[in-house]
Protein backbone atom coordinates (compact mmCIF):
# COMPACT_ATOMS: atom_id res chain seq x y z
CA UNK A 1 0.00 0.00 0.00
CA UNK A 2 3.06 2.22 1.09
CA UNK A 3 4.95 1.22 -2.28
CA UNK A 4 1.90 2.11 -4.25
CA UNK A 5 1.54 5.33 -2.71
CA UNK A 6 5.12 6.02 -2.96
CA UNK A 7 4.93 4.72 -6.87
CA UNK A 8 2.21 7.13 -7.14
CA UNK A 9 4.25 10.22 -5.87
CA UNK A 10 7.51 9.36 -7.60
CA UNK A 11 5.31 9.62 -10.99
CA UNK A 12 4.37 12.78 -10.27
CA UNK A 13 7.33 14.12 -9.46
CA UNK A 14 9.07 12.88 -12.28
CA UNK A 15 6.40 14.90 -14.42
CA UNK A 16 7.69 17.97 -12.94
CA UNK A 17 11.18 17.47 -13.54
CA UNK A 18 11.32 19.27 -17.07
CA UNK A 19 9.45 22.29 -15.45
CA UNK A 20 11.95 22.09 -12.86
CA UNK A 21 14.74 22.44 -15.33
CA UNK A 22 13.24 25.63 -16.43
CA UNK A 23 12.32 26.92 -13.32
CA UNK A 24 8.55 26.91 -13.75
CA UNK A 25 7.31 25.21 -11.12
CA UNK A 26 5.85 27.24 -8.05
CA UNK A 27 7.84 27.76 -4.59
CA UNK A 28 5.66 24.98 -2.31
CA UNK A 29 6.21 22.86 -5.87
CA UNK A 30 10.14 22.79 -6.29
CA UNK A 31 10.42 22.55 -2.61
CA UNK A 32 8.73 19.10 -2.38
CA UNK A 33 10.38 18.14 -5.24
CA UNK A 34 14.32 18.92 -4.04
CA UNK A 35 12.58 17.01 -0.81
CA UNK A 36 12.29 13.55 -2.91
CA UNK A 37 15.06 13.99 -5.29
CA UNK A 38 17.58 14.32 -2.11
CA UNK A 39 15.99 10.79 -1.39
CA UNK A 40 15.45 9.32 -5.21
CA UNK A 41 18.12 8.31 -6.72
CA UNK A 42 16.14 7.17 -10.02
CA UNK A 43 14.78 11.16 -10.11
CA UNK A 44 17.39 12.52 -9.53
CA UNK A 45 19.61 10.09 -12.40
CA UNK A 46 16.62 11.27 -14.66
CA UNK A 47 16.81 14.89 -14.40
CA UNK A 48 20.40 14.67 -14.83
CA UNK A 49 19.42 12.87 -18.18
CA UNK A 50 16.66 15.21 -19.01
CA UNK A 51 19.18 17.65 -18.53
CA UNK A 52 22.05 16.40 -20.65
CA UNK A 53 18.87 16.17 -23.46
CA UNK A 54 18.30 19.86 -23.11
CA UNK A 55 21.65 20.79 -23.45
CA UNK A 56 22.26 18.48 -26.68
CA UNK A 57 19.10 20.13 -28.16
CA UNK A 58 20.40 23.71 -27.10
CA UNK A 59 23.89 23.11 -28.42
CA UNK A 60 22.54 22.58 -32.02
CA UNK A 61 23.75 25.51 -34.01
CA UNK A 62 21.39 27.52 -35.55
CA UNK A 63 21.83 26.65 -39.49
CA UNK A 64 22.43 29.35 -41.79
CA UNK A 65 19.47 30.60 -43.74
CA UNK A 66 20.16 28.77 -48.07
CA UNK A 67 18.94 32.16 -49.44
CA UNK A 68 16.73 35.18 -48.55
CA UNK A 69 13.50 34.72 -48.50
CA UNK A 70 12.11 38.22 -47.85
CA UNK A 71 9.54 38.62 -50.66
CA UNK A 72 10.74 38.84 -53.70
CA UNK A 73 9.11 41.00 -56.49
CA UNK A 74 7.27 37.41 -58.19
CA UNK A 75 6.30 36.75 -54.60
CA UNK A 76 5.34 40.05 -54.38
CA UNK A 77 3.07 40.17 -57.27
CA UNK A 78 1.64 36.67 -56.42
CA UNK A 79 0.57 37.65 -53.69
CA UNK A 80 -0.90 41.44 -54.37
CA UNK A 81 -1.65 41.72 -57.41
CA UNK A 82 -0.89 45.25 -59.09
CA UNK A 83 -3.38 48.05 -58.37
CA UNK A 84 -4.35 48.09 -61.94
CA UNK A 85 -5.39 45.03 -62.23
CA UNK A 86 -6.97 45.19 -58.75
CA UNK A 87 -9.00 47.86 -59.63
CA UNK A 88 -10.15 46.65 -62.96
CA UNK A 89 -11.25 43.85 -60.99
CA UNK A 90 -12.74 45.47 -58.19
CA UNK A 91 -14.71 46.88 -61.58
CA UNK A 92 -15.80 44.28 -63.14
CA UNK A 93 -17.16 42.32 -60.06
CA UNK A 94 -19.18 45.53 -59.25
CA UNK A 95 -19.86 45.71 -62.88
CA UNK A 96 -21.11 42.02 -62.25
CA UNK A 97 -24.02 43.05 -59.48
CA UNK A 98 -24.89 45.85 -60.98
CA UNK A 99 -25.62 43.85 -64.25
CA UNK A 100 -27.35 41.27 -63.05
CA UNK A 101 -29.52 43.46 -60.58
CA UNK A 102 -29.96 45.75 -64.19
CA UNK A 103 -30.52 42.68 -65.77
CA UNK A 104 -33.44 41.82 -63.55
CA UNK A 105 -34.98 44.80 -63.70
CA UNK A 106 -34.49 44.89 -67.52
CA UNK A 107 -36.16 41.43 -67.85
CA UNK A 108 -38.94 42.16 -65.17
CA UNK A 109 -39.41 45.62 -67.20
CA UNK A 110 -39.77 44.01 -70.43
CA UNK A 111 -42.17 40.99 -69.33
CA UNK A 112 -44.76 43.46 -67.20
CA UNK A 113 -43.93 46.63 -69.21
CA UNK A 114 -44.62 45.28 -72.82
CA UNK A 115 -48.33 44.34 -73.04
CA UNK A 116 -49.50 46.73 -69.78
CA UNK A 117 -47.36 49.48 -70.42
CA UNK A 118 -49.91 51.39 -72.68
CA UNK A 119 -53.03 50.08 -70.59
CA UNK A 120 -51.61 51.40 -67.45
CA UNK A 121 -51.28 54.93 -68.75
CA UNK A 122 -54.13 55.14 -70.65
CA UNK A 123 -56.06 54.07 -67.19
CA UNK A 124 -53.52 56.54 -65.64
CA UNK A 125 -53.64 59.20 -67.46
CA UNK A 126 -57.65 59.40 -67.96
CA UNK A 127 -57.87 60.63 -64.41
CA UNK A 128 -56.16 63.82 -65.24
CA UNK A 129 -58.75 66.02 -66.88
CA UNK A 130 -56.58 68.35 -69.05
CA UNK A 131 -55.08 65.23 -70.58
CA UNK A 132 -58.27 63.60 -71.92
CA UNK A 133 -57.21 63.95 -75.58
CA UNK A 134 -53.84 62.83 -74.97
CA UNK A 135 -55.36 59.67 -73.33
CA UNK A 136 -57.30 58.97 -76.40
CA UNK A 137 -54.08 59.73 -78.63
CA UNK A 138 -52.31 56.89 -76.66
CA UNK A 139 -55.41 54.57 -76.87
CA UNK A 140 -54.59 55.27 -80.75
CA UNK A 141 -51.28 54.84 -80.39
CA UNK A 142 -51.00 51.57 -78.01
CA UNK A 143 -47.33 51.38 -78.80
CA UNK A 144 -45.04 49.92 -76.07
CA UNK A 145 -43.36 52.55 -74.64
CA UNK A 146 -43.74 55.35 -77.48
CA UNK A 147 -46.61 56.43 -75.29
CA UNK A 148 -44.97 59.93 -74.22
CA UNK A 149 -44.12 61.31 -77.74
CA UNK A 150 -47.81 60.04 -78.03
CA UNK A 151 -49.17 61.89 -75.30
CA UNK A 152 -48.54 65.22 -77.15
CA UNK A 153 -51.05 64.47 -79.68
CA UNK A 154 -50.78 67.05 -81.88
CA UNK A 155 -48.28 66.48 -84.86
CA UNK A 156 -45.89 68.96 -84.29
CA UNK A 157 -44.97 67.96 -80.58
CA UNK A 158 -44.70 64.04 -82.42
CA UNK A 159 -42.14 65.56 -84.82
CA UNK A 160 -40.25 67.53 -81.98
CA UNK A 161 -40.35 63.72 -80.20
CA UNK A 162 -38.57 61.43 -82.58
CA UNK A 163 -35.67 64.57 -82.13
CA UNK A 164 -35.31 64.70 -77.94
CA UNK A 165 -36.28 60.48 -77.55
CA UNK A 166 -32.89 59.21 -79.26
CA UNK A 167 -30.92 61.82 -77.09
CA UNK A 168 -32.56 60.48 -73.79
CA UNK A 169 -34.06 56.78 -74.42
CA UNK A 170 -35.54 57.45 -70.65
CA UNK A 171 -38.38 60.35 -72.41
CA UNK A 172 -41.27 57.68 -72.30
CA UNK A 173 -40.52 56.92 -68.87
CA UNK A 174 -40.21 60.40 -67.46
CA UNK A 175 -43.51 61.38 -68.43
CA UNK A 176 -45.16 58.59 -67.66
CA UNK A 177 -44.24 58.41 -63.41
CA UNK A 178 -46.42 61.97 -62.92
CA UNK A 179 -49.60 60.40 -62.93
CA UNK A 180 -48.36 57.05 -61.47
CA UNK A 181 -47.15 58.50 -58.51
CA UNK A 182 -46.75 55.35 -56.38
CA UNK A 183 -47.67 52.50 -59.26
CA UNK A 184 -45.25 49.87 -59.36
CA UNK A 185 -45.66 48.87 -63.45
CA UNK A 186 -45.21 52.15 -64.24
CA UNK A 187 -42.00 52.67 -62.25
CA UNK A 188 -40.49 49.10 -63.53
CA UNK A 189 -40.28 50.76 -66.73
CA UNK A 190 -38.27 53.71 -65.70
CA UNK A 191 -36.56 51.27 -63.53
CA UNK A 192 -35.65 48.73 -66.44
CA UNK A 193 -34.48 51.87 -68.27
CA UNK A 194 -31.96 53.41 -66.58
CA UNK A 195 -29.98 50.49 -66.17
CA UNK A 196 -29.44 50.72 -69.34
CA UNK A 197 -27.51 53.54 -68.68
CA UNK A 198 -25.82 52.30 -65.41
CA UNK A 199 -24.59 49.17 -67.66
CA UNK A 200 -23.13 50.86 -70.08
CA UNK A 201 -19.93 51.48 -67.83
CA UNK A 202 -19.10 47.81 -67.08
CA UNK A 203 -18.40 46.74 -70.48
CA UNK A 204 -16.11 49.48 -70.78
CA UNK A 205 -13.69 50.41 -67.71
CA UNK A 206 -14.89 49.97 -64.78
CA UNK A 207 -14.24 53.55 -63.26
CA UNK A 208 -16.49 55.69 -65.77
CA UNK A 209 -19.15 54.32 -63.47
CA UNK A 210 -18.51 57.77 -61.62
CA UNK A 211 -18.72 59.42 -65.04
CA UNK A 212 -21.19 57.97 -67.13
CA UNK A 213 -24.05 58.18 -65.12
CA UNK A 214 -24.10 61.56 -64.54
CA UNK A 215 -23.35 61.98 -68.71
CA UNK A 216 -26.79 59.81 -69.14
CA UNK A 217 -28.67 62.24 -66.26
CA UNK A 218 -28.28 65.80 -68.40
CA UNK A 219 -29.76 63.76 -71.27
CA UNK A 220 -32.68 62.82 -69.61
CA UNK A 221 -33.31 66.01 -67.87
CA UNK A 222 -33.41 67.89 -71.73
CA UNK A 223 -36.43 65.98 -71.67
CA UNK A 224 -38.50 67.48 -69.32
CA UNK A 225 -37.74 71.08 -71.38
CA UNK A 226 -38.94 69.92 -75.01
CA UNK A 227 -42.64 68.73 -73.63
CA UNK A 228 -44.13 71.32 -72.39
CA UNK A 229 -45.02 72.60 -76.34
CA UNK A 230 -47.56 70.45 -75.44
CA UNK A 231 -49.27 70.83 -72.24
CA UNK A 232 -47.20 73.16 -70.64
CA UNK A 233 -49.50 74.79 -68.72
CA UNK A 234 -51.44 72.20 -67.33
CA UNK A 235 -48.35 69.66 -66.12
CA UNK A 236 -44.86 71.26 -66.15
CA UNK A 237 -44.29 71.22 -62.38
CA UNK A 238 -45.78 67.72 -62.07
CA UNK A 239 -43.20 66.52 -64.76
CA UNK A 240 -40.29 68.33 -63.45
CA UNK A 241 -40.95 66.63 -60.23
CA UNK A 242 -41.93 63.28 -61.41
CA UNK A 243 -38.93 63.30 -63.57
CA UNK A 244 -36.96 64.75 -60.79
CA UNK A 245 -37.68 62.16 -58.59
CA UNK A 246 -36.81 59.35 -60.31
CA UNK A 247 -33.86 61.15 -61.35
CA UNK A 248 -32.60 61.92 -58.38
CA UNK A 249 -33.50 58.78 -56.65
CA UNK A 250 -31.11 56.37 -59.72
CA UNK A 251 -27.83 57.73 -58.64
CA UNK A 252 -28.97 57.31 -54.98
CA UNK A 253 -29.92 53.61 -55.44
CA UNK A 254 -26.87 53.66 -57.36
CA UNK A 255 -24.82 54.70 -54.94
CA UNK A 256 -26.68 52.75 -52.40
CA UNK A 257 -25.52 49.80 -54.75
CA UNK A 258 -22.15 50.64 -54.92
CA UNK A 259 -22.03 50.89 -51.44
CA UNK A 260 -23.33 46.90 -51.06
CA UNK A 261 -21.29 45.79 -53.53
CA UNK A 262 -18.26 46.89 -52.34
CA UNK A 263 -19.37 46.10 -48.98
CA UNK A 264 -19.33 42.26 -50.54
CA UNK A 265 -16.47 42.94 -52.43
CA UNK A 266 -14.50 43.60 -48.98
CA UNK A 267 -16.51 40.36 -47.51
CA UNK A 268 -15.67 38.20 -50.56
CA UNK A 269 -12.31 39.73 -49.91
CA UNK A 270 -12.27 39.05 -45.85
CA UNK A 271 -13.65 35.63 -46.64
CA UNK A 272 -11.04 34.97 -49.39
CA UNK A 273 -8.30 35.72 -46.46
CA UNK A 274 -10.15 33.68 -44.24
CA UNK A 275 -10.15 30.31 -46.37
CA UNK A 276 -6.83 31.40 -47.21
CA UNK A 277 -5.87 30.51 -43.59
CA UNK A 278 -7.42 28.06 -43.43
CA UNK A 279 -5.20 26.55 -46.09
CA UNK A 280 -8.13 24.81 -48.43
CA UNK A 281 -10.32 27.25 -49.76
CA UNK A 282 -8.06 29.35 -51.95
CA UNK A 283 -9.27 27.56 -55.45
CA UNK A 284 -12.46 27.96 -54.40
CA UNK A 285 -12.40 31.38 -54.14
CA UNK A 286 -10.41 31.78 -57.50
CA UNK A 287 -12.78 29.97 -59.02
CA UNK A 288 -15.59 32.53 -57.60
CA UNK A 289 -13.17 35.34 -58.58
CA UNK A 290 -12.89 34.59 -62.24
CA UNK A 291 -16.87 33.48 -62.15
CA UNK A 292 -17.92 37.01 -61.24
CA UNK A 293 -15.42 38.46 -63.67
CA UNK A 294 -16.69 36.73 -66.06
CA UNK A 295 -19.89 37.12 -65.77
CA UNK A 296 -19.61 41.00 -65.65
CA UNK A 297 -18.22 41.02 -68.67
CA UNK A 298 -20.69 38.82 -70.03
CA UNK A 299 -23.67 40.46 -68.61
CA UNK A 300 -22.36 43.76 -69.35
CA UNK A 301 -22.16 42.79 -73.01
CA UNK A 302 -25.73 41.32 -73.39
CA UNK A 303 -27.07 44.73 -71.53
CA UNK A 304 -25.55 47.03 -74.05
CA UNK A 305 -26.05 44.43 -76.79
CA UNK A 306 -30.08 44.42 -75.80
CA UNK A 307 -29.74 48.00 -75.84
CA UNK A 308 -28.48 48.23 -78.84
CA UNK A 309 -31.24 46.23 -80.42
CA UNK A 310 -34.06 48.04 -78.42
CA UNK A 311 -32.77 51.30 -79.48
CA UNK A 312 -32.43 50.65 -83.09
CA UNK A 313 -35.99 48.45 -83.30
CA UNK A 314 -37.57 52.13 -81.66
CA UNK A 315 -35.81 53.51 -84.46
CA UNK A 316 -37.31 51.48 -87.38
CA UNK A 317 -41.21 51.16 -85.78
CA UNK A 318 -41.12 55.38 -85.97
CA UNK A 319 -42.98 56.34 -88.96
CA UNK B 1 14.45 40.60 -41.13
CA UNK B 2 17.49 38.05 -41.34
CA UNK B 3 16.96 36.93 -37.92
CA UNK B 4 13.41 36.50 -38.58
CA UNK B 5 14.41 34.45 -41.70
CA UNK B 6 16.93 32.38 -39.54
CA UNK B 7 14.78 31.35 -37.34
CA UNK B 8 11.17 30.52 -39.29
CA UNK B 9 14.38 28.45 -41.93
CA UNK B 10 15.44 26.91 -38.62
CA UNK B 11 12.44 25.60 -37.24
CA UNK B 12 11.18 24.44 -40.44
CA UNK B 13 14.72 22.39 -41.17
CA UNK B 14 13.99 20.55 -37.70
CA UNK B 15 10.14 20.18 -38.25
CA UNK B 16 10.40 18.65 -41.59
CA UNK B 17 13.89 18.20 -42.39
CA UNK B 18 15.83 20.00 -45.00
CA UNK B 19 14.11 18.28 -48.05
CA UNK B 20 11.38 20.70 -47.34
CA UNK B 21 12.62 23.01 -44.93
CA UNK B 22 13.38 26.05 -48.02
CA UNK B 23 10.00 25.67 -49.44
CA UNK B 24 7.92 25.52 -46.13
CA UNK B 25 10.02 28.74 -44.72
CA UNK B 26 9.43 30.49 -47.93
CA UNK B 27 5.71 29.79 -47.45
CA UNK B 28 5.96 31.05 -44.21
CA UNK B 29 6.88 34.13 -45.18
CA UNK B 30 4.12 34.87 -48.08
CA UNK B 31 1.19 33.70 -45.21
CA UNK B 32 3.13 35.63 -42.72
CA UNK B 33 2.96 38.89 -45.49
CA UNK B 34 -0.60 37.88 -45.84
CA UNK B 35 -1.87 37.87 -42.41
CA UNK B 36 0.90 40.83 -41.26
CA UNK B 37 -3.02 43.20 -40.52
CA UNK B 38 -4.21 40.27 -38.78
CA UNK B 39 -1.35 40.51 -36.16
CA UNK B 40 -2.57 41.96 -33.02
CA UNK B 41 0.99 42.81 -30.73
CA UNK B 42 2.74 40.63 -28.75
CA UNK B 43 5.93 38.67 -29.64
CA UNK B 44 6.28 39.00 -33.27
CA UNK B 45 8.74 36.79 -33.05
CA UNK B 46 6.06 34.07 -32.14
CA UNK B 47 3.52 34.98 -34.52
CA UNK B 48 5.74 34.21 -37.34
CA UNK B 49 6.95 31.28 -35.84
CA UNK B 50 3.39 30.57 -35.31
CA UNK B 51 2.65 30.49 -38.75
CA UNK B 52 5.52 29.01 -39.85
CA UNK B 53 4.14 26.05 -37.36
CA UNK B 54 1.36 25.98 -39.10
CA UNK B 55 2.85 25.52 -42.39
CA UNK B 56 4.66 22.74 -40.95
CA UNK B 57 1.85 20.73 -39.55
CA UNK B 58 0.12 21.34 -43.16
CA UNK B 59 3.10 19.68 -44.78
CA UNK B 60 3.45 17.17 -42.21
CA UNK B 61 -0.07 16.24 -43.01
CA UNK B 62 0.50 16.77 -46.84
CA UNK B 63 3.23 13.78 -46.35
CA UNK B 64 0.98 11.45 -44.13
CA UNK B 65 -1.56 11.66 -46.73
CA UNK B 66 1.17 10.07 -49.39
CA UNK B 67 2.59 7.22 -47.63
CA UNK B 68 4.81 6.61 -50.45
CA UNK B 69 7.16 9.29 -49.27
CA UNK B 70 8.14 8.76 -45.95
CA UNK B 71 8.75 11.78 -43.97
CA UNK B 72 10.38 9.68 -40.84
CA UNK B 73 13.28 9.00 -43.89
CA UNK B 74 13.24 12.65 -45.05
CA UNK B 75 13.62 13.90 -41.72
CA UNK B 76 16.18 11.44 -40.78
CA UNK B 77 18.26 11.77 -43.66
CA UNK B 78 17.44 15.72 -43.28
CA UNK B 79 20.45 16.31 -40.79
CA UNK B 80 21.69 20.00 -42.21
CA UNK B 81 24.66 19.91 -43.81
CA UNK B 82 25.12 23.29 -43.65
CA UNK B 83 25.57 24.30 -40.37
CA UNK B 84 28.47 26.61 -39.93
CA UNK B 85 31.47 24.77 -37.97
CA UNK B 86 32.48 27.51 -35.08
CA UNK B 87 34.47 24.74 -33.50
CA UNK B 88 38.59 24.63 -34.30
CA UNK B 89 39.16 21.58 -34.54
CA UNK B 90 37.81 19.47 -37.25
CA UNK B 91 37.39 16.32 -35.14
CA UNK B 92 35.07 18.43 -32.94
CA UNK B 93 32.95 19.66 -35.75
CA UNK B 94 32.80 16.09 -36.71
CA UNK B 95 31.29 14.92 -33.19
CA UNK B 96 29.08 17.91 -33.44
CA UNK B 97 28.16 16.86 -37.36
CA UNK B 98 27.28 13.39 -35.09
CA UNK B 99 25.51 14.90 -32.46
CA UNK B 100 23.06 16.91 -34.93
CA UNK B 101 21.85 13.81 -36.47
CA UNK B 102 20.98 11.89 -34.19
CA UNK B 103 19.42 14.90 -32.58
CA UNK B 104 17.56 15.65 -35.58
CA UNK B 105 16.86 11.65 -35.81
CA UNK B 106 15.59 11.56 -32.43
CA UNK B 107 13.27 14.88 -33.35
CA UNK B 108 11.60 12.17 -35.57
CA UNK B 109 10.33 10.49 -33.61
CA UNK B 110 8.82 12.53 -30.97
CA UNK B 111 5.16 13.25 -31.92
CA UNK B 112 4.64 16.49 -33.91
CA UNK B 113 3.08 18.81 -31.55
CA UNK B 114 5.24 17.74 -28.86
CA UNK B 115 8.43 18.49 -31.53
CA UNK B 116 6.88 21.65 -31.71
CA UNK B 117 6.88 22.83 -28.12
CA UNK B 118 10.63 21.27 -28.12
CA UNK B 119 11.84 22.64 -30.38
CA UNK B 120 11.38 26.54 -29.38
CA UNK B 121 11.66 26.16 -26.07
CA UNK B 122 15.07 23.86 -26.38
CA UNK B 123 16.79 25.26 -29.62
CA UNK B 124 15.16 28.49 -30.30
CA UNK B 125 14.55 29.12 -26.62
CA UNK B 126 11.69 30.99 -26.65
CA UNK B 127 10.43 31.74 -23.01
CA UNK B 128 7.10 29.98 -21.90
CA UNK B 129 4.60 32.94 -22.34
CA UNK B 130 6.21 32.98 -26.09
CA UNK B 131 5.45 29.45 -26.38
CA UNK B 132 1.35 29.90 -25.43
CA UNK B 133 1.24 32.45 -28.43
CA UNK B 134 3.39 30.61 -30.65
CA UNK B 135 1.55 27.28 -29.65
CA UNK B 136 -1.59 28.77 -29.63
CA UNK B 137 -2.52 26.77 -26.32
CA UNK B 138 -2.39 26.88 -22.27
CA UNK B 139 0.59 27.38 -20.28
CA UNK B 140 -0.66 23.64 -18.42
CA UNK B 141 -0.48 22.39 -21.96
CA UNK B 142 2.97 23.77 -23.08
CA UNK B 143 4.01 22.19 -20.00
CA UNK B 144 2.94 19.49 -20.39
CA UNK B 145 3.82 18.58 -24.42
CA UNK B 146 7.46 20.30 -23.46
CA UNK B 147 7.49 17.62 -20.83
CA UNK B 148 6.72 14.67 -22.57
CA UNK B 149 8.57 15.41 -25.77
CA UNK B 150 11.98 15.65 -23.68
CA UNK B 151 11.23 12.62 -22.12
CA UNK B 152 11.33 11.06 -25.66
CA UNK B 153 13.97 12.59 -26.63
CA UNK B 154 15.84 11.52 -23.13
CA UNK B 155 14.75 8.01 -23.67
CA UNK B 156 16.00 8.25 -27.46
CA UNK B 157 19.46 9.35 -26.76
CA UNK B 158 20.22 7.43 -23.40
CA UNK B 159 19.58 4.24 -25.64
CA UNK B 160 22.36 5.69 -28.03
CA UNK B 161 24.43 7.03 -25.41
CA UNK B 162 27.61 5.20 -26.61
CA UNK B 163 27.11 7.03 -29.80
CA UNK B 164 26.66 10.24 -28.69
CA UNK B 165 30.03 12.22 -27.81
CA UNK B 166 31.75 12.29 -24.06
CA UNK B 167 30.15 15.37 -23.04
CA UNK B 168 26.71 13.84 -23.20
CA UNK B 169 27.66 10.51 -21.90
CA UNK B 170 26.21 10.04 -18.22
CA UNK B 171 27.90 8.12 -15.82
CA UNK B 172 25.59 5.05 -14.61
Amino acid sequence: MLEALLQFRHRRFRRDLSAYLDNMLSERARLRLEVHLDSCQACRQELAELRSAVEALGSLPMAEVPRSFALAGAAVAEVRPRPAVRRLEFGLRLATATAAFALALVVIGDFTGLPGGGKEEKELAAPVPAAEDRAQAVQGEEGLLAATPAATGTPAPTEAAPAETPAGVEAPPVGTPLPAEGEAPVETPSAAETPAGVEAPPVGTPLPVEGEAPAETPSAAETPVTPPSGYAEVQPPTPAVGAGAPEEGTPEKEATERAGVEEKAEAGAAYGVAAEEEGGGLSREEVVRWLEVGLGAGTGALVLVWAFVRFERRIGNRP
Amino acid sequence: MRVYQRQVYNLCLRMLGSAAAEDAAQEAFIAAYRRLSSFRGGSFRAWLLRIAANICFDELRRHRSRPAASLEAALEGGSPEDVPSQSAGPEEEALRRELARHLQQGLATVPADQRLAIILRDIHGLSYEELTEALGCSLGTVKSRIARGRARMREYLMARRELLPRQFRLKE
